[in-house]
């Protein structure tokens, strides 16, 4: 039989063993035990496993870090992710990054071997509610999107530059300096990228184009 | 019972059933969408199109706040069934849109989503599904039914990937980019915008530096992919 090799990557000593037994009682061979994102982007990296089962809360970095990270091809074909939590956004993000399974430590550790058989035979495997949530999340997400696209057509070059920097905080004499632009013409700007945000205030643009993925905060 | 408070139920029981406008190509579908809607006591279908111009025409006819607008992906031409997606989520934003298709691979419902459907419903599958689906819509609830429900992962990342072109490009740069996609030589994309040429190359190279690309075919081609502009037959 052919071997299947397994990374495991946890915070918690408790939760590392729970999983590493669990990938023993599925027939995994457990290639490299680590304790973080580093440690899992390096072994994902040198060891190149067909599985990896990943808990979201690492100490240095989130989980996520280790599958954006890892590009296609050095990501394992199978990957089953834990976590304390599962909200729709999470769950999202996970399957978005090539996730197979999502389970809660609460829920899923109790079992384990078995998700990790049915991961590796090519399911899915999420909880119903948590996938609705996923589906959920995204709606929210499309909508974001096409509004921020939108917003950003409406957007000229100057007013997204100067909607950068209002971002960063600068003021609007700093903004006319860089730019090499007069105050008044800076206010202009910012007024007209009030309008097309559609909001009154400094901290209400800053907030609704961070939401739109028109700036990063 | 009084004739009025009679009314009065029948008009509460009426406007209990949700309101159902059905767009697809084909008679037959069409039909058969419209049969099965009907055996739901909890919808009704309002209207029936067979095209993106006879859909808004009818949509614009129906006198209710929230109504469910089916539309399958199979309209083509210029007024497709994106386009028509993306007209009803402008004009009639209180409306539900859910998009049908057959098998629909991620690329298609992301596109979909994108524009402007609250959902994703698929032919290929069980009738109860199907129906219970539309009620979800009904109810302002994102859903996806069928086979691309496996692939809510892969839809997203299509949805990011239209996101992250579209966030970069004025709406004047994907004019130029939807007429170079004709394949037109600048100045012709210059005539036909009324603009000089050199306003084109000038468009045409900030796209580049945009999309990070080196010609007008790469850029092209991510356009595409992100579905900012059409090239070669529908989808």
């Amino acid at each position: 039989m052919e071997v299947v090799r397994g990374v495991v990557a946890a915070g918690h000593p408790v939760v590392r063993s729970v999983i590493d037994l669990a990938c023993r009682e599925a027939g995994v061979t457990v290639v490299a035990k680590v304790e973080t994102a580093s440690a899992a982007i390096d072994a994902c990296r040198s060891r190149t496993p067909d599985l990896l089962v990943l808990d979201l809360e690492l100490p240095d970095a989130d989980g996520f870090r280790v599958l954006a990270d890892l590009d296609d091809a050095e990501r394992p074909k199978a990957v089953l992710v834990l976590s304390d939590h599962a909200e729709g956004d999470l769950v999202l993000r996970a399957l978005r990054l090539g996730a197979r399974g999502y389970v809660t430590k609460a829920e899923g550790l109790r079992g384990l071997s078995g998700t990790i058989r049915r991961v590796l035979a090519g399911e899915r495997v999420i909880a119903p509610g948590m996938e609705q949530d996923a589906v959920l999340a995204l709606g929210r997400f499309a909508r974001r999107a096409r509004e921020g696209a939108e917003v950003a057509a409406d957007l000229t070059s100057r007013e997204q530059q100067v909607l950068e920097l209002l971002s960063d905080g600068h003021t609007m004499r700093q903004i006319a300096t860089r730019l090499g632009i007069s105050p008044r013409t800076v206010e202009t700007h910012v007024a007209k990228v009030y309008r097309k945000l559609g909001v009154r205030t400094r901290v209400q643009a800053v907030s609704r184009a961070a939401t739109l993925g028109l700036v990063e905060l | 019972m009084s004739e009025t408070s009679a009314n009065e139920t029948k008009r509460a029981r009426a406007s209990r059933r949700l309101g159902v406008v059905v767009v697809d190509p084909f008679p037959v579908v069409r039909a058969g969408l419209v049969s099965s809607i009907e055996t739901s006591p909890g919808l009704e279908v309002l209207a029936q199109a067979s095209s993106a111009d006879e859909a808004i025409s009818v949509v614009s006819g129906v006198r209710r706040t929230r109504v469910i607008v089916l539309v399958a992906m199979g309209l083509a031409g210029d007024k497709d069934s994106y386009w028509l997606i993306r007209t009803l989520r402008e004009r009639f934003p209180g409306h539900a849109i859910l998009g049908l298709g057959a098998n629909a691979d991620p690329h298609v419902v992301s596109r979909a989503l994108f524009v402007g459907a609250d959902g994703f419903v698929d032919k290929n599958i069980e009738l109860g599904e199907f129906l219970a689906a539309i009620k979800s819509a009904g109810d302002e609830e994102m859903v996806i039914a069928g086979p691309a429900a496996a692939s809510v992962g892969k839809i997203a990342e299509g949805i990011e990937r239209r996101r992250s072109v579209g966030l970069r490009l004025t709406r004047r740069e994907r004019e130029v980019l939807a007429v170079a996609a004709e394949g037109l030589t600048a100045r012709e994309i210059a005539e036909r915008l009324g603009v000089r040429e050199r306003t084109v190359t000038t468009h045409l190279a900030r796209i580049y530096g945009k999309l990070g690309v080196g010609n007008r075919l790469a850029a092209l081609r991510m356009a595409a992919r992100s579905g900012l502009v059409s090239i070669g037959p529908a989808e």
